[in-house]
């Protein structure tokens, strides 16, 4: 989310010259896939499970997102086995992950970019629609079997609907992964709570009575201290709550939020869910169990309570327990233990958002499809990004060389080779000397095969939730550019205004008496106005796609 | 980032046993402003100790806010890990290579230019400076000059760094002003004795002119040194890049985790203190540099300002 926003500054800039120059250039996509004489290199009969190889050598151009711990080398074992494999030579543009989406912008802005746009979340690609620089890869699917097979597979229709555009087409081809992916919850000292005797929460009550006991037992601290509010207070604590509560908040927020029962959007700050949640925290602050500052103070400071064992509970992630929480109890405090507890439930049961089963994705240039080998190009992407081996090979790399996998199917490193501390000491690294499991290659896939690289206690807390539900995906609502127009005026004021609202009541700066006035407040700042508009655009859609 | 430091000098030297008496209340003014600029200084230098010993200390340190500004936990790995990578120091060339030949260009350029619409006799100078003026308050944009500098076949070249900043109008403006200081006269004289218009340049007006050549050095070699945004867009390469666009790829890494929180590929596992080694590793380069052109800097920005 946070990405998204920082891009879109950029983005729209580019949109705008792009509106400018581009009129002239651009295909209009509609051609039937397979009636393209475009298949230079392309296979006759490839369909899913084949191992795609072109039938001539081909070169295609990528935007590469370069990371700095593990910049990109030309003697990747990467680079010579995809090109052993497919036949296909791929020629990044590497630019420095720190300025990527700009960049990106300017690229695809200046009609300069390369044919596959690697690392585009979902959302990304709006800002370049209208241009007409970006390919409407839904006319060309049925080029990619796996990919179609993974959607039909993993049941992901709903989630693809959610990235069409106002022409009912979709722009980007998203990482899919075969089922919800939540790594954020909260980390709890596990040795305190073993001390007092207190089972782990699995809800947000259970956690609020947690708090109780351990505030009981030691008075004068706050027990949850939280962090991750330094791009958006709250951001990560109210977006996990809101799914529990049945709202959404945090980095998740939007002015607009599904409501399945009576099937359109409803203003989110003004659902009795959100209040709901809202008073939740409030009463955690003012009875002492919430750090007030856990909104207001950056990480460093958070962690710094964690680890000095002023607080005992703090926002997480897989790799901040890994990497900041265990080192820095480790120094402080040797026998501290400390655990992700279950994603907790709430109100509206054990839930988990579904929009998280679609990830970063490519994007490819609408210039590409007029390429000789577009077919080839489609082929491969498929092949690569979408099939079993391409996401094996993308994340382990070549079996015998850099892991070895068991008749079981269990893959293990190599020997000399490391990957997420998995081998440590190794002299070989697999990201850094061999390219595999980088960002712009390996997103998605299959459960197991994302699970294959986590740590115990990770693939113990993916366990504590597989069974959870799922809330409904939001529909498709794709605006028109009038309408895009008229919501970006009204949502930063109304996002904020919530935003503010929000911090205020839970802190107690406000009276939850005021509630009505608050929601009135919105009112006047568009909050209905952009719900009708949204909803407005929904029934256009409906209308127009079925 | 290291400007006001030098202001220290301000209070003029009292000179002691000569025709003024020390007064009390010249005493008075004198110790307050020794300690409003120890106070400066202090304000100064703070931020700058500290980024230097985090740079030197512990992550748990720093994380657990116990680095002041002296270095807690010994450390080095982070400068290690920084200078053990080939391409650091491929990068840390480049930084050298680009500054050195921008601002030998700008400098050229700019004096060249600045000479030029100094001379009020000269027919068609006020548009010369309208064009030069025009140009800080309005621009292409940043896909337009994209596509300029790569229709012109620049991208991935050095060319693209030096040739499109290689004259800042602010700059070009304090020179005019210097030059249009000089004595008239004395160029009169020259070209009485039969020298032209390039030797006047050379042999008159340069040598006069080293303060103000001094002060356009240190602007130009700072902004060029710190400058990152032009080589990234016009480099493809990461062999190409200034240190700057890797230290701040660095930082990007360090940070990864934590803003998208989503593909375990991206972990970062940099230490807490990469910022502050990044910071003391660009810094302290033209850091260096400074003592030397000090007397002609703090003589060479007040030049504009005396005569508009």
């Amino acid at each position: 989310m946070s990405q998204r926003t920082r891009a879109r500054g950029l983005a729209a800039a580019a949109a705008l010259a792009l509106a400018l120059t581009a009129c002239s250039g651009g295909s209009d996509g509609d051609e039937d896939g397979a009636a393209l004489d475009n298949r230079t290199g392309a296979m006759e009969d490839y369909a899913a499970g084949d191992q795609f190889t072109a039938t001539e050598p081909l070169t295609f151009s990528m935007l590469f997102s370069d990371h700095p711990n593990y910049p990109s080398q030309d003697d990747w074992l990467l680079w010579s086995e995809i090109t052993e494999r497919t036949n296909v030579t791929l020629d990044p543009t590497l630019v420095p992950m720190s300025d990527y989406e700009q960049k990106r912008s300017l690229l695809i802005g200046a009609g300069d970019a390369p044919s596959i746009i690697a690392k585009t979340y979902p959302g990304q690609e709006d800002a370049f629609v209208s241009s007409g620089a970006i390919l409407a890869v839904s006319d060309y699917v049925d080029l990619m079997p796996n990919y179609q097979k993974k959607v039909a597979d993993w049941g992901l229709e709903a989630n693809i609907d959610q990235l069409r555009q106002a022409d009912g087409k979709y722009y980007v081809l998203p990482g899919l992964h075969e089922a919800p992916w939540q790594d954020y919850t909260i980390a709890m000292r596990t040795d305190v709570l073993d001390e007092l005797g207190l089972a782990t929460p699995t809800s947000w009550d259970e956690f609020r009575t947690t708090l109780e006991a351990i505030k009981e037992a030691r008075p004068g601290e706050y027990p949850f201290s939280d962090r991750f509010s330094e791009t958006y207070p709250g951001g990560n604590l109210l977006n996990m709550a809101a799914l529990g509560f049945g709202t959404s908040a945090g980095w998740g927020y939007n002015n607009a939020t599904w409501d399945g029962d009576a099937e359109e959007f409803v203003a989110t700050a003004a659902m009795p869910e959100y209040k709901e949640m809202v008073e939740y925290f409030h009463d955690l602050v003012a009875d002492g169990l919430m750090d007030p500052e856990s909104f207001t103070q950056d990480d460093d400071s958070a962690i710094q309570k964690f680890v000095t064992g002023k607080s005992v509970a703090i926002g997480t992630n897989a790799q901040t327990v890994v990497n900041e929480y265990e080192p820095g109890l480790a120094t402080n405090d040797p026998d501290a233990t400390v655990a992700k507890i279950p994603f907790p439930c709430g109100p509206v049961g054990c839930v988990l958002n579904p929009v998280t089963q679609t990830e970063n994705g490519i994007m490819i240039n609408a210039d590409a499809a007029d390429s000789p080998n577009f077919v080839a190009m489609m082929q491969f992407i498929d092949w690569l990004y979408y099939s079993d081996e391409g996401q094996e090979f993308t994340k382990w790399g070549v079996e015998g060389t850099t892991f070895d996998k068991a008749a079981d199917g269990t893959r293990t490193l190599a020997a000399d080779v490391d990957y997420v501390g998995l081998n440590p000491g190794a002299p070989k690294h697999l990201q850094k000397d061999f390219g595999f499991a980088g960002g712009n290659f390996a997103y998605g896939g299959a459960t197991e095969l994302l699970w294959s690289t986590f740590s115990d206690a990770e693939v113990a807390f993916q366990e504590s939730i597989a069974d959870y539900d799922m809330i409904d995906l939001a529909p498709p609502a794709p605006l028109d550019e009038a309408e895009s127009e008229q919501l970006t005026l009204i949502d930063t004021t109304l996002r904020d205004a919530v935003s503010q609202g929000t911090i205020q009541f839970i802190l107690g700066q406000r009276d939850l008496s005021e509630w009505d006035a608050f929601v009135a407040d919105l009112e006047s700042k568009g909050a209905t106005q952009y719900v009708d508009v949204v909803n407005g655009a929904r029934d256009r859609y409906v209308a127009d796609n079925g | 980032m290291v400007t006001t430091v030098e202001t220290s000098a301000g209070p003029l030297p009292a000179r002691t046993g000569s025709l003024l008496r020390e007064t009390r209340g010249y005493k008075v003014f004198r110790a307050f402003n020794v300690v409003a600029l120890l106070g400066v200084v202090a304000v100064t230098l703070y931020p700058f100790l500290m980024i230097i010993a985090r740079s030197f200390s512990s992550d748990t340190a720093i994380r657990s806010g116990r680095v002041n500004i002296w270095p807690v936990g010994f450390n080095l790995t982070t400068y290690q890990l920084v200078m053990n990578d080939a391409m650091f120091w491929t990068n840390y060339k480049n930084t050298v290579v680009y500054t050195v030949v921008a601002t030998a260009i700008a400098l050229v350029l700019t004096t060249c230019y600045a000479y030029v619409i100094s001379k009020h006799q000269l027919r068609g100078r006020s548009v010369l400076i309208g064009i030069a003026v025009f140009t800080m308050f309005f621009n292409g944009g940043l896909i337009p000059n994209y596509v300029l500098i790569t229709s012109l076949g620049l991208k991935n070249s050095l060319w693209a760094i030096v040739l499109p900043n290689a004259i800042s109008v602010f700059n070009l403006l304090v020179m005019k002003a210097f030059f249009e200081n000089l004595p008239l006269e004395l160029e009169e004289a020259a070209q009485i004795d039969g020298l032209g218009t390039y030797r006047i340049l050379w042999k008159i007006v340069i040598p006069l002119s080293k303060a103000v050549i001094a002060t356009m050095l240190l602007f130009y070699a700072v902004s060029f040194w710190n400058s990152w945004f032009a080589a990234f867009l016009y480099m493809d390469k990461s062999e190409l890049f200034p240190v700057t666009v890797y230290l701040r790829n660095l930082i990007a890494g360090s940070s990864t985790a934590q803003s998208t929180g989503a593909a375990a590929a991206d972990v970062a596992q940099v230490s807490a203190n990469i910022q502050s080694v990044t910071m003391v590793l660009t810094v302290l380069p033209i850091l260096c540099v400074y003592p030397f052109v000090q007397r002609y800097f703090v003589s060479g920005v007040m030049l504009g300002s005396v005569k508009g």
